[in-house]
């Protein structure tokens, strides 16, 4: 599949992110290393085979009392971040 | 430098370590920020007998800590002050440490070279033109210069058993679970564990102790009870079960590797070791960089975007929100990180899933059988931990896809995949520069793995050994 | 309408726990903003998600309350997107195998009964709550991990009554389990309906609309009775319906376009690798369906059969708890039922409307309405009467402090009202001799007399027969 320079930018604008030109050279190459690389994969047989995300598959009973425990104040949440007004995070007008 | 030197020493000293730390640094290039030393000695009212008692320790800069800037050595997390502290950061302080500074790291953990940090590149002790290895450098780096005894790191795929290794110090990675991820700025979760680098396996085995446990923040974390392992160690290595990983002994083609590995796996078996050869599918290992570098990327991606300049890190101006996020984005993460999120992000589209992401976590499956079959007839296995000294930045292996680098300088990751403990323990010196083997062990099973290391340790004599002239 | 019209709905529910979803800290009630945070509701790097035993058990209620068949090993997986809402990029949510699924609700149509089925019910996490002005857009993140289930039904409505309905019947639902406020106007359930037309008979959907954010149940029927007529002129005209997200305009009462659909959003989902699958366990779960409240429906079942309620009033009483938990009260001490819903879907619900209360904040207790209606009953007092003793029971009074302070008490002492008969009788020969005539107006000429001499408290019923039997005597 051809995969151009708009498409690979088209990729990176989806995550928020950018790429110069010469980036995407760079990424396009490993794109194609990657693509090799599944050649190693699809040696491997994974017919009925699950899918393991977790290392280890054990089930838990956990879970947490409904306890308010951790409550920080106004301040420590605003405390980093970059624009603030009247306790509240401000960013340029959003419309969804 | 270990743990047992701070036990009746007049606790004022750090101060004096702290300087010496600082000045190192500048050949190092190892920290991220300083810790004020000074006011934690001033309010310290630890007992005598708590098991870190005045004892110095380094953090890996992606562990957070409260009041002190944590920038997992990005450039979006220039200016980000944690208002909370990492569990283990709570469990080191209530046994006593005193943390001296914020380790170096490759940017976010993603990389294996400590080249990648914002800071710039790390330098080994050893010989300061090469590497350090990665992620963990910074943390390496400090312990392997004499000047902490404890650096606490992470290990996604081999981020402190191969900077151990270059480092020649002793790199733990425990099993999934062991230690608390809660405050831990992820690489990719279901791989990241922390691990901690010190110079002898009884501070390894005591420092486990203190830092293990289940944390409810986490919901990995096991319930499994944390054993004694300083008092319970016992390094005789009579009748002890060792699998060779012939795969990767085979992928080593440097020639000085050999004599050296030979002669130690001599001493081994003098000491009453039985010592077999055991080989694990070689498209297996084959595949295990390529099922990493999708798995991690994967879940690199999400657990990253988080990092978006809205509400702590570095903002970039925009005219709206989205401009606002990708330059934010954009200028905060390196190239290199950015075209792994894509690559990551890629895999996880639904046309990608089955062939891409889904199949790397059915061959991570495939993997973890073959290792729990290797591991069934031994206490534990045994591999060179890298294929090559320290290298120099520009000794580049790259994308390469030859075999000595896939197998040689990968084959750690089967104790990511399958989350097993497992332990890098230097055993010479070649041409000046450290080599070290790995031992992985079963499931929670560290006191084999750190009874192996002892005996390792006392075969070799390399306890403690740090390089503090460079 | 020439066309069929197929609705689903995707009903996302607050839940009313203390804790959120992932984090230990408290949902916030229009509390000061960002005071209800902690560091995993604010995405903060290196936090975990821990997963709130109450949520859980919140959603099992969900689910068992409507049919659902429950998986016990709870899993999550990840949204991903970038928002600013959203302060991980990603939602913890239930993609791949929710906690419910397959169930169903009975809903009244005009046709009778029909059964709406569920999809499915999942967990997930809310966003943060967005103001924009004019300076820009102000993030508050008290309500960013807040616990909701999402129920999503089948597309098993036709219009927009029925949409309403399957709307009231899980609002109702949710209501009686007290998993949630349910406040539409508050947005503690909120509603999202897809509704598409096809001519009949075909099985081949039409572009779908999706109406988002519907604030009532009344502009759930509204918006969907316009965008049937909207869809419904577009294909008559021969054109085609563009899959678009809308919004219902109250002012207009309208739908409103927000955007076109270019294809569907990839979202990227993958199971979450911080949570562990957790097991319910039998006792958790056995102590879910122990601690099961009474459903609208199994109450409803109630009041037609037990209570013998018209289908009107069940329905009524039922869709107001509190004012049904109300009258299961005050039966309790009365037989009158059907007198207790009378009154309380009359008088008392006026006099609620009247002065802007619910039954719980009124002074009203149920057992004074009961001792009040089996006076009435008992013939003690009369109907006009406990109009007035009404009055004084909402103002908190005792029902029998009302009639004795009004003077209301009867009397019922045969002797003194025999003593009143014989007075009467002696001062009206002729009406005996009328009785004895057979004219039997001649009785309630006396009983008037009589209450009259009581001032009108002699029991009637007493006096009637008393008169009767001394009037034989005579
Ligand atoms: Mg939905
Ligand atoms: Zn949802």
């Amino acid at each position: 599949m051809e995969k151009n320079k708009a498409y690979f930018r088209k990729l990176a604008n989806q995550i928020m992110i950018d790429l110069s030109d010469d980036e995407i050279e760079i990424l396009q190459k490993e794109f194609e290393v990657t693509l090799r690389k599944m050649d190693l994969l699809d040696k491997i047989n994974t017919d009925d085979v699950k899918e393991m995300v977790y290392p280890f598959e054990l089930e838990t009973h956990f879970l947490r009392e409904d306890e308010i425990e951790n409550v920080i104040s106004q301040q420590e949440a605003l405390e980093n971040a970059p624009e603030v007004k009247d306790g509240q995070i401000l960013v340029p007008k959003v419309v969804k | 430098m270990r743990i047992q030197d701070f036990k009746n020493k007049d606790i004022h000293e750090l101060v004096d370590l702290q300087a010496r730390l600082v000045s190192a640094n500048e050949k190092l290039n190892a920290v991220v920020s300083f810790c004020d030393v000074d006011a934690q000695i001033k309010d310290y009212k630890m007992k005598e007998d708590a098991p870190l008692f005045g004892t110095p320790v380094v953090l890996k800069d992606n562990i957070s800590t409260k009041g002190v800037r944590t920038t997992a050595s990005s450039r979006i997390l220039d200016n980000y002050v944690p208002f909370y502290d990492a569990t283990v950061v709570k469990k080191l302080r209530d046994a006593g440490a005193i943390f001296t500074c914020k380790s170096a790291m490759d940017e976010l953990g993603m990389g294996g070279t400590g080249l990648n940090a914002y800071t710039g590149k790390v330098n080994n002790p050893y010989d300061l033109e090469r590497i350090t290895g990665g992620s963990s450098s910074g943390s390496a780096a400090l312990v392997a210069a004499g000047l902490t005894p404890l650096a606490i790191g992470t290990d996604t795929g081999d981020s402190v058993r191969k900077p151990a290794a270059y480092c020649g110090i002793v790199g733990v990675k425990p099993t999934y679970g062991r230690i608390s991820r809660y405050g831990v700025i992820p690489y990719a979760s279901s791989l990241d564990h922390v691990g901690y680098f010190t110079t002898n396996i009884e501070d390894a085995a005591l420092a486990l102790e203190v830092m293990a446990g289940r944390d409810d923040q986490d919901m990995t974390s096991s319930y499994k009870e944390v054993e004694a392992y300083a008092s319970l160690l016992n390094g005789d290595l009579k009748g002890k079960k060792i699998g060779i990983i012939t795969n990767v002994i085979d992928a080593i083609v440097d020639p000085r590797f050999r004599p050296s590995f030979d002669a130690f796996t001599k001493k081994l078996e003098e000491k009453g070791t039985i010592l077999e050869m055991v080989t694990i599918d070689q498209d297996l290992m084959n595949a295990l960089l390529p099922t990493y570098f999708i798995i991690s990327n994967a879940e690199a991606t999400a657990n990253h975007s988080n990092l978006d300049g809205i509400r702590f890190g570095m903002r970039e101006p925009g005219e709206d929100l989205n401009e606002i996020m990708i330059n934010s984005r954009t200028k905060g993460f390196s190239s290199d990180v950015r075209n792994r999120f894509v690559i990551g992000s890629y895999s996880l589209f639904v046309e990608n899933q089955d062939k891409i992401f889904r199949k790397a976590q059915k061959v991570r499956r495939v993997i973890v059988e073959a290792v729990d079959e290797a591991l069934k007839n031994y206490d534990v296995l045994l591999a060179p931990a890298a294929g090559t000294l320290a290298p120099k930045p520009d000794d580049s292996y790259g994308e390469d896809l030859n075999n000595t680098f896939m197998v040689a300088e990968n084959h750690m990751l089967l104790g990511n995949f399958s989350g097993y403990p497992s332990i890098t323990v230097p055993y010479d010196m070649v041409d000046g520069m450290p080599v070290a083997i790995n031992l992985l062990a079963r499931a929670f099973d560290e006191q084999t793995m750190f009874n192996v290391a002892k005996g390792i340790e006392d075969v070799t004599g390399l306890a403690g050994i740090t390089k503090e002239d460079f | 309408m020439n066309f069929e019209v197929i609705i689903g709905i995707e009903i996302h529910c607050e839940l009313k726990t203390n804790t959120k979803m992932f984090s230990s800290a408290p949902l916030s009630f229009a509390a000061t903003p960002n005071t209800c945070t902690n560091e995993i509701d604010l995405g903060m790097p290196g936090t975990l998600p821990c997963v709130n035993k109450e949520a859980v058990r919140s959603a099992v209620k969900a689910c068992l309350a409507t049919n659902c068949e429950v998986d016990r090993l709870i899993r999550f997986d990840r949204k991903n997107y970038y928002y600013s809402d959203l302060p991980k990029g990603f939602q913890i949510t239930q993609q791949f195998y929710p906690i419910g699924s397959n169930g169903s609700v009975t809903i009244q149509t005009d046709e009778g009964e029909k059964v709406v089925r569920l999809n499915r019910i999942h967990m997930e996490e809310d966003t943060a709550k967005q103001f924009h002005t004019d300076e820009g857009t102000m993030i508050d993140f008290n309500r960013a991990g807040t616990p909701l289930i999402e129920i999503v039904s089948e597309p098993d409505m036709r219009n927009g009554k029925e949409a309403a309905a399957y709307v009231e019947e899980i609002r109702k639902t949710l209501y009686y389990l007290g998993v949630s406020d349910v406040r539409m106007e508050e947005g503690s359930l909120r509603c999202d309906v897809n509704i598409s037309l096809r001519p009949y008979g075909s099985d081949v959907l039409g572009a779908k609309a999706e109406i988002k954010n519907l604030n009532s149940i009344a502009n759930v029927q509204r918006a969907i009775e316009y965008e049937m007529k909207r869809q419904n002129e577009i294909l008559l005209a021969g054109g085609t319906v563009s899959q678009a997200t809308l919004r219902f305009d109250e002012a207009t009462r309208q739908t409103v376009e927000m955007r076109k659909k270019e294809g569907a959003v990839d979202y990227k989902y993958f199971p979450e690798p911080n949570i562990f699958p957790i097991r319910i366990d039998d006792e958790m779960m056995q102590d879910i369906i122990d601690n099961m409240p009474e459903l609208p429906k199994e109450r409803y079942e109630t009041y037609i059969s037990t209570y013998e309620l018209s289908d009107y009033d069940a329905n009524t009483l039922v869709a107001n708890k509190e004012l049904s938990d109300f009258f299961n009260e005050t039966v309790a001490h009365t037989k009158e039922y059907k007198l207790v819903a009378n009154w309380l879907l009359g008088d008392v619900s006026a006099y609620l409307n009247k002065n802007g209360l619910q039954i719980q904040e009124s002074k009203l207790a149920p057992i004074e309405l009961a001792s009040m209606i089996n006076m009435v009953a008992n013939k003690e007092i009369s109907s006009k009467q406990a109009k007035e003793v009404f009055e004084g029971i909402v103002e908190g009074k005792t029902a029998k402090a009302v009639v004795k302070e009004k003077g209301m008490e009867q009397l019922s002492d045969p002797n003194a009202i025999l003593a009143l008969i014989n007075q009467a009788l002696d001062a009206n020969p002729q009406s005996i001799e009328d009785f004895k005539n057979g004219k039997d107006r001649a009785v309630g000429f006396l009983v008037g007399q009589v209450m009259k001499l009581s001032k009108g408290q002699a029991n009637p019923g007493l006096t009637n027969k008393l008169l009767v039997e001394e009037l034989n005597k005579r």
